[in-house]
């Protein structure tokens, strides 16, 4: 394993961790090769950026944080919960309490508004949603003035809007109800490099807010220093 | 508050996808409307075949089958095996427990429409429908010997007035070239519609069929021997036989006894029947057809069905994205599937109230069309038991389908990976 973790200079281990993972292994069939992860391990409230260039299983290790797949051995520790072992059912539940999800594209469910679209992880969780104190709308209006969407575009169609405002909708809607770990797949890479520094200012400041912790996963080595760790997927091996 | 989630995703996603939903929901709704006209045409012809002939108790003629027999006596279809004689009908007048009798006589044609010889009683003991009397729709009922009644699909058919004169054809067919030619009638009357065979038929009383048939014993018209009008008056034209004899009963009860007796006449073989028993066994033959209507009518359902299906299953391909998001944003493999059946079972519901709607106008709209130009009555009525479930059936089959495009998405948002599929 060449990955290394680069440890930020506070004191974070007396935090209790977001994420821990250990001996993580995963094999989509037996004709490819197992795919072995670093072992990770985030305090609350700290940004972990992933770097790797591609077939390096970024998004198969989200995919395992998020508990969509179940890894082939290892260990993986959401808020101290050990979330390989429970049912699938209950991983869903967790993710819907606990994790929010920024993808690379595609972001939003084309037929619903902007404010629907922030509001969804309201409705398919009432922790996330008693979470917001007010009401959700509220709140997902709050993040979308906050992520600079104008009012005017809240209850357009989201396919009329432009690349940069369905990112940072996608931001919105994974921020609200405050999560405690947010999962970001390349969320940048389809915007220009103005639109992204101001992204992930936007997402990373509102995310300390709340005491979130973000991973952030992108084959650009350039924004790793807007996070307090940085882990590289290193080669796969056999 | 899952459900109320699931129920907006669904809604939202029809109506973000209507341009291709809205023909598929549109065959659904044709077909389920073709199934509502089928069930319903089915009730309402059979309730019409049914109500015929009411209030006659037993119809008598010459020896034959009661099937026969009701065919030609009430239907004008086939012929008479044979007559029965005029002084076997004297006995049946005779007959305490008879209150009446209508004594018909068939064989002439006018145009293609049978004539029926029969007498007053015709107009008075003669009920259709729920004991519904004829009535005029102007005119009289015939009193002379050259006076006739017209049907009013007859009138309507050849566009008659009262006092035409009509000339009848000696046999069936629509072009006979044996005409009456010396005796012509006059039209007198001209009865209301029924949407029975009685509005396709013309009526003569018993003398004027004599009267025309003077000089025709051999078949054919010899010169010199038919009557003329004038002649007619003169002459004794009771007839000597006639087809056949519709009685009502003075006590129902004595239906069955007065039916054996008959059929053992002693003077010569004779049939009665129960019109109602012949009318019920006569419609079960029928009833293999409608049957086999609706069977159709119910594949075609099944096929817009499966059109559905077809479209949702390769709408799941477009989705790919959004259940990717749904997915990761916490919602089960369940929820996913529960997108598909309600939207199936949404657009099913749409379909059968368009459906609805849709038949209940083409009934308002075409039913006075129909009564006016094929005598058959259909008004619009709440739906009954059965039409109901088979409206419910349609949902209920979408829900069933349902399971298809459902089963497969749970299947494969449960290997949904984090992103979109062709991403991983």
């Amino acid at each position: 394993m060449n990955s290394q973790l680069l440890s930020s200079a506070d004191g974070s281990i007396d935090k209790p961790a977001a994420l821990e993972t250990s001996n993580l292994t995963f094999c989509w069939d037996r004709l490819q090769p197992t795919l072995r992860f670093p072992d990770l391990n985030l305090p609350r409230g700290e940004h972990l950026f992933l770097y790797g260039p591609s077939g390096t299983g970024k998004s198969t290790l989200l995919s395992l944080l998020a508990g969509m797949l179940s890894p082939a051995s290892g260990v993986v520790k959401l808020l101290g919960t050990e979330f390989h072992t429970s049912g699938a059912g209950k991983r869903d539940r967790f993710r819907a309490d606990h994790i929010g999800v920024i993808f690379q594209q595609f972001n939003l469910v084309p037929y619903l508004t902007a404010e629907a679209n922030v509001t969804l992880p309201c409705k398919l969780s009432s922790r996330r949603q008693s979470a917001t104190g007010e009401s959700p709308t509220v709140a997902a209006q709050r993040l979308l003035s906050a992520l600079a969407i104008p009012q005017s575009h809240w209850q357009r169609k989201v396919t009329q809007l432009s690349i940069g405002q369905q990112q940072r909708i996608a931001a919105a809607r994974a921020l609200i109800g405050a999560p405690e770990i947010i999962l970001a797949d390349e969320p940048t890479s389809a915007l220009d490099s103005d639109n992204r520094d101001r992204f992930i200012n936007l997402l990373l400041g509102l995310a300390g807010e709340r005491n979130t912790s973000v991973v952030f996963v992108s084959h650009d080595r350039s924004l790793a220093r807007c996070f307090h760790h940085q882990i590289e997927l290193g080669q796969v091996s056999a | 508050m899952k459900f109320r989630l699931a129920l907006s995703l669904a809604t939202a996603s029809l109506w973000y996808r209507r341009k291709v939903l809205a023909l598929v929901c549109l065959t659904l709704t044709l077909s389920v409307t073709l199934l509502l006209g089928v069930q319903y045409l089915r009730t309402e012809v059979k309730q019409s075949f049914t109500s015929t002939i009411s209030d006659t108790d037993l119809i008598i003629g010459a020896r034959s089958g009661q099937l026969n027999l009701l065919l030609y006596t009430v239907f004008h279809m086939g012929d008479a095996t044979n007559n029965i004689r005029w002084s076997t009908f004297q006995a049946l007048e005779k007959d305490a427990r008879i209150d009446w009798l209508i004594p018909i006589s068939l064989g002439d044609s006018y145009k293609g429409f049978r004539v029926v010889a029969t007498d007053k009683a015709f107009k008075e003991y003669f009920r259709y429908g729920q004991g519904q009397p004829l009535e005029l729709a102007g005119g009289q009922w015939f009193d002379g010997i050259f006076d006739v009644v017209l049907g009013a699909g007859v009138a309507r058919t050849l566009n008659h007035h009262l006092n035409d004169d009509v000339i009848l054809s000696h046999g069936g067919g629509r072009t006979s070239f044996s005409n009456h030619k010396d005796t012509p009638f006059r039209i007198t009357g001209i009865l209301e519609a029924t949407g029975t065979p009685v509005d396709q038929a013309v009526y003569i009383s018993l003398q004027g069929m004599e009267a025309i048939h003077v000089g025709w014993e051999s078949g054919v018209a010899i010169s010199g021997r038919t009557l003329t009008p004038e002649r007619a008056q003169a002459r004794d034209l009771t007839p000597s036989a006639i087809t056949a004899v519709f009685a009502g009963l003075d006590r129902k009860i004595l239906t069955f006894r007065v039916q054996r007796d008959i059929n053992q006449y002693a003077g010569e073989p004779l049939s009665a029947i129960l019109p109602g028993v012949a009318l019920s066994e006569l419609w079960r033959l029928m009833s293999q057809f409608e049957r086999a209507l609706l069977g159709i009518t119910g594949f075609v359902v099944v096929t817009s069905l499966i059109g559905l299906i077809a479209v949702l299953l390769t709408l799941q391909a477009q989705r790919a994205h959004e259940i990717a998001i749904l997915r990761a944003t916490g919602a089960s493999p369940g929820l996913i599937a529960s997108l598909y059946v309600i939207e199936c079972l949404g657009l099913a519901v749409v379909a059968c109230l368009t459906a609805l709607v849709l038949s209940s106008l083409a009934i308002s709209i075409l039913g006075p069309w129909l009564l006016t130009n094929y005598g058959i009555q259909i008004q619009l009525r709440p739906l009954n038991l059965e039409e109901w479930a088979l409206l419910a059936s349609v949902p209920l089959a979408a829900l069933l389908v349902a399971f298809v495009p459902a089963l497969s998405a749970w299947q494969k948002s449960r290997s949904q990976g984090f992103g979109s599929p062709e991403e991983l």
